[in-house]
């Protein structure tokens, strides 16, 4: 049996797709076989993230269907050999699934992952209804903002309604030097709200647009980056070691700051 | 504050927007007992705004929640009529039973078996199923269906479960819940302990206690008080059937969030010095909404019937 765990956030545009693909990508360079749904029908993303586009034949709609089985929808990363990716169809909308027909393709795959991460739609409609169908845990992927933490709150209300306890929340794309200056949320702020455990912060950087751009996840990158560290130092906190946070305040902690510091005191 | 007694209350517009003061920290540095009190600043606004703010507030109150009641052994699951609640789909229903037994779970245990009141609601095997399945999951066995409805009747009966069909002239039992309903100081205080997130809205014709934060977006609307033991950053309705002598309590209050206490509506104003970490209590003054310090509250105050609001008991002592 796997893992089955859902990304979401409420709100669009926070990152849950890049948290999948990363977070995917991080836990199968572990060794682990990890499956990959892509939830948001009429919108996929996660195989532009993974570089897959090109190699999609069948969609999860398809397989619904019955116009082909499970194994030749599912499409496997080539540089990746545990990652495999379950498409969205493109040419359908939300409504094209139901939750039950969700909960019967991700029961099909769960005895041949050790994870199953479904990356879910912004919102709260039908899409959400059917990523949260089958999962038993839940990734909730927040930015440092009122707006985004107003709907992670949200959503996370409608996920305990639903019965699904074990919540961890990431924060994404922070940025060190605004909170320094007190013009964003800090992440504090964030846990004191939700009250949800942390499963790790991730710090804003370009690279992350740039590997997003050329399909490829950062984590598979040759150079080491802040992002693509503490991925895997979520991954590694999914399989429940415990690591510390990194220290992101690092590179804020120079001689300009500590002046500016000393004046706001 | 002695003036603020002998204010006549008819010289107040019914519904007013006020502000509490900013000065209230001010006042607390000050050690002189007679100003633990906070002083209230009212702004009256204009007659079409008034009108505008009460309606939408009525309309809120036009609205009967979905109620668990323990009786004896039995538990009693009443879910509100169809055509009360338009706009209430079954998604929503749904959403707000478990939410409710999920957050009261301590009032309703041990019970033996659960009997639905579906009033004449349109429940089909599905969501007959849903709602046991849930009560499953917590120890609880639906065992009797009540309804006005045929198709649920019959739908209850295909599922097993013993049906009580009810013509137009409720039965006893349920008219004994409707009466409870009317006369709201006869409903027990609900007791929730769980965060009210975004989007949550707890209804309830008595008093609400709260062992956790009211979030931004998140709605309490209670006949009686609101006690949150936690932070109160969303929206509380105390006294909503017009009750004034309701009360709203909370650990902390945070800045520029609404309270509303009967038909008057009130926002807390940004803190002009440090925030204060002390439980605060909110009520209705001659002036309208007034804050003070939950801890001096009840040897303080003395509600006036006649008046319709809170009066400070003026301490001799401390007037020396």
């Amino acid at each position: 049996m796997s893992r089955i765990i859902v990304v979401t956030s409420g709100k669009g545009g926070v990152g849950k797709t890049t948290v999948t693909a990363n977070l995917g990508s991080a836990i199968a360079a572990m060794g682990r076989s990890v499956a990959l749904v892509d939830a948001d029908f009429g919108l996929r993303n996660l195989d532009l993230l993974l570089g897959l586009e090109n190699r999609i034949v069948y969609t999860a709609i398809d397989v619904i269907a019955g116009d082909c089985r499970l194994e030749q929808a599912l499409v496997r990363d080539k540089r990746q050999k545990h990652l495999s990716l379950l498409p969205a169809a493109q040419n359908r909308n939300k409504e094209a699934v139901t939750p039950a027909q969700m909960e019967q393709i991700i029961s099909k795959l769960s005895p041949n992952y050790d994870y199953i991460f479904v990356d879910c739609p912004a919102g709260i409609e039908l899409g959400f209804r059917n990523a949260i169908a089958a999962v038993d845990e839940a990734i909730i992927v927040t930015t440092p903002e009122v707006a985004a933490v107003r709907d992670a709150d949200r959503v996370i209300g409608l996920l305990e309604a639903e019965g699904i306890q074990n919540i961890r929340l990431i924060v994404n794309r922070l940025r060190a030097e605004m909170i320094e200056l007190n013009k964003m949320m800090g992440v504090e702020d964030v846990l004191e709200l939700l009250g949800i455990p942390l499963l790790g912060i991730v710090p804003d950087d370009e690279r992350v647009i740039v590997a997003t751009n050329r399909g490829e996840p950062l984590i598979l990158s040759q150079e080491t980056s802040l992002p693509a560290m503490a991925f895997s130092n979520i991954a590694r906190r999914l399989e429940g070691e415990k690591v510390p946070l990194l220290d992101l305040m690092a590179a804020q902690n120079n001689i300009i700051n500590r002046i500016r510091r000393w004046f706001n005191s | 504050m002695s003036e603020q007694e002998s204010k006549d209350i008819d010289l107040l517009p019914e519904l007013t927007k006020n502000s509490l003061s900013t000065a209230k920290n001010d006042l607390e540095k000050t050690s002189s007992g007679e100003e633990q009190e906070n002083a209230v600043s009212t702004e009256a606004k204009e007659q079409e705004t008034e009108a505008e703010s009460s309606e939408t507030l009525l309309l809120l109150d036009n609205y009967l929640p979905i109620s668990l009641e323990r009786q004896a052994q039995q538990l009693w699951l009443t879910l509100p009529p169809q055509e009360e609640v338009n706009d209430l789909d079954w998604q929503q229903v749904w959403l707000q039973l478990k939410y409710k037994i999920n957050a009261s779970k301590q009032e309703l245990f041990p019970a033996e078996s659960v009997y639905l009141q579906a009033q004449d609601r349109l429940l089909d095997i599905r969501q007959l199923q849903a709602i046991s399945e849930s009560l499953a999951e917590l120890d609880l066995n639906l065992t009797s269906v009540a309804t006005k409805r045929r198709q649920t009747a019959v739908a209850a009966a295909t599922v097993g479960y013993a049906v009580q069909q009810q013509v137009s002239i409720t039965p006893a039992a349920s008219q004994a819940a409707n009466v409870a309903k009317e006369d709201t100081s006869l409903q027990p205080p609900l007791y929730l302990q769980t965060t009210i997130r975004s989007g949550v809205e707890v209804r309830h014709s008595g008093t609400v206690i709260v062992l956790g934060d009211l979030n931004p977006g998140g709605t309490i609307i209670a006949a009686k008080d609101i006690f949150i033991w936690g932070r109160l950053r969303g929206v509380a309705h105390a006294g909503s059937s017009g009750d004034r002598q309701a009360r709203i309590m909370a650990l902390e209050m945070q800045p520029g969030i609404q309270l509303r206490i009967a038909d008057v509506v009130a926002t807390v104003p940004s803190p002009t010095s440090v925030v204060h970490h002390q439980p605060e209590i909110v009520y209705l003054t001659a002036q309208g909404i007034g804050i003070a310090k939950a801890i001096d509250f009840a040897k303080n105050h003395r509600f006036v019937e006649a008046k319709g609001h809170w009066i400070e008991i003026v301490n001799l002592f401390n007037q020396r």
